[in-house]
């Protein structure tokens, strides 16, 4: 089925047998779990017990057994396997784990139809949302009143560290997993992703990530937030080693998935789709891979570091040995700062997608956008210094670092120009999406004013390691990047489902969550600005009243989202049926049938037109 | 989006056609990720080696290559050994040095990473131009004897790295300073690498010795050969920064 696989003979395989063909999500935890055992018990024996790392080495043995267990248990390895012995999958294999005929089981396998993944994904990143959304609300709770003892200090310290980064990630994958795998491919005209197997090995990487930074609340002792700063996570329990394994492990999947979605939209348009012609959704999609490629590796790399000095008693970022927390710090927001625009960048194109089809207008200044898009991700390789104004690095460098910061309001402005040019004057459709855009529109103002303000160094002095910052960079991942997503999802849950989201209650969802988070991160700010440290689980009686607002906030937006869930999931199969374009929009993924079906088209399209000449007659096939 | 679904189909089109498209397409797709994949080792690298030069400009304490304590006894298995104290308590504190890793054995790992990439190279060219799948077959077989010596030697390598024995009151443990610290993560990147080499090398050698890969379907000879040649290309970079700029003066 897919184009990857040339060299095969494309000899039919007998058909019902083999072990691979009985894998599924199941068999994956269980080999993760018979792997990482079996490591456990290993490394105990070949281990000396005396050693004060051994807690520490186990845990790398068994994150390391947990993960190759789980990609082979979940079919994962089969195709290098096959490779390795020179007997490649036939035609017939690529369709089984394509899916071909096997209904919803389909979802719960090792499967390479993108439309499966990007379902998986929704699914996934509704599992990441949903964990940290509880523990946000645990987190809430315990601020509510001063003193609170909801839960243990400790316990507290974890979950701000396993809350912050379980968001990071839902929040990368939230737009460019499943639209980036579901819709993209359509829209540049291809049968499925370049590399269908990879792709499915992004998202199963995912989980079995997911599953390492889950269990470290299972063993406690992550105390020092998600950017689990040296030279205190040395001192960190073995939390510590999981936390750090799960981020090398991510790193893979988006690695992977960035090759594959810049490949495929590079070398598998379809005939007279050209980039000018390229949907702008399709442009956010491969500068936020490009982005992930440049910034995720280091990521990596300081997680090894801060293992490494926790296993092997290397001196990375210890002071004693060398080694310098600067230098963590350094090589972690080298990747901190992109990260935030692999984040955003995705949700802005799905609502440059969606703002054009909404008020049936063009892009507004289509090259403007991508430049946008574009610039923001070139300067934010040079802002990392920002977040190290108050540590007393490289004073000397505080005025270039502040420049370049302030700089990137000129790209996220371009943003604003577009959408806004986009809406101005259009006939808006106010439907789900459209509501979503609005609420992101208000809320990225708030994210960018705010952005400004720390971005100036002597204001950063006063602020940092305040609530304000927290209360900034919510706005920035909730009131933006969430809403972007939402309304990404609003807008193409018709193609997925068949069936629109139910408008009353994404309404109200809608209400919930967008009044929610002014009350949140509004009272937040004031919080921050009267002085309020970040990650603390008590406070002074001077913070009482606008924790508690903000906590009631916290307890609408989850309300809200609670709703969408029950909206998502009772539409599915009893939403009002869509048709295959209830947008009457012009992209490809809208001229499909819906669902639709495998590889996509029967016969590729020829394009002859950009994908926003609204006002014309639709040509369809 | 105006699409015309009749027009010039016969390139994509047909039930099957489209699926299965020409190996220089596909080629060409598998190519890009390859360079894709080599850009985000590059960044790796160079991270690497940013770790390995920070460290070095900002010698924290002068530990780039010492620890403060007392010379202490060798110990088994050829290693520097050091007594390193708590700083406060000691009457006489003395930087205690380590050595700089082999430079001779650092670049026979290095040299030997190069070989088996020439001869990927080499066997690639053959193969192209004499067709013949045996040899080639049987010179990756060569290729990855090479890598796999390069791998025991990166283990002696890893071993070879001086640990220091400290001892801050009553506790005690090994640890290594941040010019060792910088080798270690470089030699095991290295590591890594090589035994994915490893493992391209053999699947090549078996591919074209069950004739999957011959002198006209070469084209995944071409993608390992590129990553195989940008990982020599790296360990030289890598070698020639850890020989040349290691001592702090």
């Amino acid at each position: 089925m897919t184009s990857t696989l040339e060299h095969v003979a494309h000899t039919e395989a007998p058909q019902g047998g083999g072990l691979a063909r009985r894998q599924n999500i199941f068999t994956g935890f269980l080999g993760g779990v018979v792997f990482g055992w079996a490591s456990w018990a290993i490394a105990h024996h070949v281990l000396d017990q005396s050693s004060r790392n051994f807690s520490d080495m186990v845990v790398l043995f068994l994150t390391f057994g947990w993960t190759v267990g789980f990609w082979l248990g979940i079919g994962a390895l089969n195709g290098p396997g096959r490779w390795l012995i020179g007997r490649d999958h036939t035609r017939a294999d690529d369709l089984y784990y394509a899916g071909e005929n096997q209904g919803v089981k389909r979802y719960w396998k090792f499967c390479t139809d993108h439309k499966v993944v990007g379902v998986q994904y929704i699914v996934m990143t509704a599992v990441l949302l949903g964990a940290g959304g509880i523990l946000a609300m645990a987190i809430r709770t315990e601020l509510i009143v001063p003193g609170n003892h909801f839960v243990d200090q400790q316990v507290y310290n974890g979950f701000i560290a396993v809350h912050g980064m379980l968001m990071i990630l839902a929040l990368i994958v939230a737009v460019a997993g499943p639209w980036g795998n579901f819709v993209v491919p359509i829209m540049c005209g291809a049968r499925d992703m370049a590399f269908p197997r990879l792709n499915a090995l992004s998202l199963w990487t995912l989980v079995a990530a997911a599953g390492l930074l889950l269990t470290v609340l299972g063993v406690g002792s992550l105390t020092m937030g998600w950017v689990v700063l040296a030279p205190i996570a040395d001192q960190a329990g073995i939390g510590m080693d999981f936390f750090a394994m799960a981020i090398i492990v991510f790193t893979v999947s988006t690695t992977v998935a960035g090759v594959n979605t810049i490949c495929t939209v590079m070398t598998m348009r379809t005939k007279g789709m050209t980039l000018a012609r390229l949907p702008i959704m399709v442009w956010s999609a491969i500068i936020a891979a490009a982005l992930g490629l440049y910034a995720f590796p280091y990521f990596s790399l300081v997680e090894a570091q801060t293992l490494m000095d926790r296993v092997f008693n290397t001196s990375f970022f210890i002071a004693s040995g060398g080694g310098t927390g600067w230098l963590q710090a350094n090589l972690f927001w080298l990747m901190g700062h992109p990260e935030v625009y692999v984040i955003l960048i995705p949700a802005v194109g799905a609502l440059f997608e969606i703002a054009s089809v909404m008020a049936r207008k063009p892009v507004f200044s289509y090259r403007t956008a991508i430049a946008g898009m574009a610039g923001l991700a070139g300067l934010s390789m040079l802002v990392w210094a920002h977040h190290m104004f108050t540590t007393g690095w490289a004073p000397n460098l505080g005025g270039p670092f502040m420049l370049t910061t302030e700089l990137i309001s000129l790209p996220t402005g371009l943003f604003f120009l577009v959408i806004v040019g986009t809406l101005w004057r259009g006939n808006i459709w106010m439907k789900l999406p459209t509501v979503w855009l609005f609420g992101f529109i208000f809320n990225f103002i708030i994210a960018g004013v705010t952005g400004i303000y720390l971005s100036d160094i002597p204001i950063d002095n006063q602020l940092h390691g305040t609530m304000f910052v927290t209360a900034h960079f919510h706005y920035v991942f909730v009131g933006s990047v969430l809403f972007g997503a939402i309304a990404a999802l609003c807008f193409w849950y018709p193609k997925v489902t068949g069936r629109y989201l139910d408008e009353t209650m994404g309404r109200i969802s809608f209400w919930l969550v967008f009044i929610g988070v002014q009350v949140t991160f509004g009272a937040m700010f004031i919080s921050g600005m009267r002085g309020m440290p970040r990650r603390y689980s008590s406070y002074a009686l001077l913070f009482e009243h606008t924790n508690f607002i903000t906590t009631i906030g916290a307890y609408m937006i989850m309300a809200g989202m609670l709703v969408l869930l029950a909206a998502v999931v009772r539409c599915w199969s009893h939403g009002e049926a869509s048709g295959p374009n209830p947008w009457q929009a012009n992209s490809l993924e809208w001229l499909v049938p819906t669902p639709p079906p495998l590889e996509n088209f029967d016969v590729l399209p020829v394009i002859t037109e950009d994908p926003y000449n609204y006002g014309k007659e639709l040509v369809r096939s | 989006m105006s699409i015309d679904t009749h027009a010039e189909h016969d390139a994509h089109g047909g039930h099957d056609g489209g699926h299965h498209e020409p190996p220089e397409v596909v080629d060409g797709r598998q190519r890009m990720a390859i360079w894709l994949f080599i850009g985000g080792d590059i960044i790796t690298t160079a991270a690497l080696l940013f770790t390995y030069l920070y460290l070095r400009g900002v010698n924290t304490g002068g530990h780039w290559m010492s620890m403060l304590g007392y010379p202490g006894p060798q110990m088994a298995g050829g290693h520097t050994y050091a007594w390193y104290q708590n700083a406060a308590s000691l009457a006489d504190p003395t930087n205690v040095m380590v050595g700089k890793l082999a430079a001779g054995l650092n670049w026979t790992v290095t040299l030997l990473t190069v070989l088996s990439a020439l001869i990927i190279w080499g066997a690639e060219k053959a193969l192209r131009s004499s067709k013949n799948a045996k040899n080639y077959s049987m010179t990756c077989w060569v290729a990855v004897l090479v890598t796999v010596v390069a791998i025991v030697l990166s283990f002696k390598q890893l071993q070879s790295i001086p640990q220091i024995y400290v001892a801050v009151n009553d506790s005690q443990t090994m640890s290594y300073t941040t010019y060792d610290s910088s080798m270690m993560v470089i030699i095991g990147s290295a590591v890594v690498h090589l035994f994915l080499l490893a493992f391209l090398g053999v699947g090549l050698a078996i591919r074209s010795a069950r004739g999957v890969i011959n002198g006209d379907k070469w084209y995944q000879a071409r993608l390992v050969r590129l990553f195989w040649v940008w990982v020599g290309v790296s360990a030289i970079v890598v070698s020639a920064t850890t020989t040349f700029i290691n001592v702090v003066h």
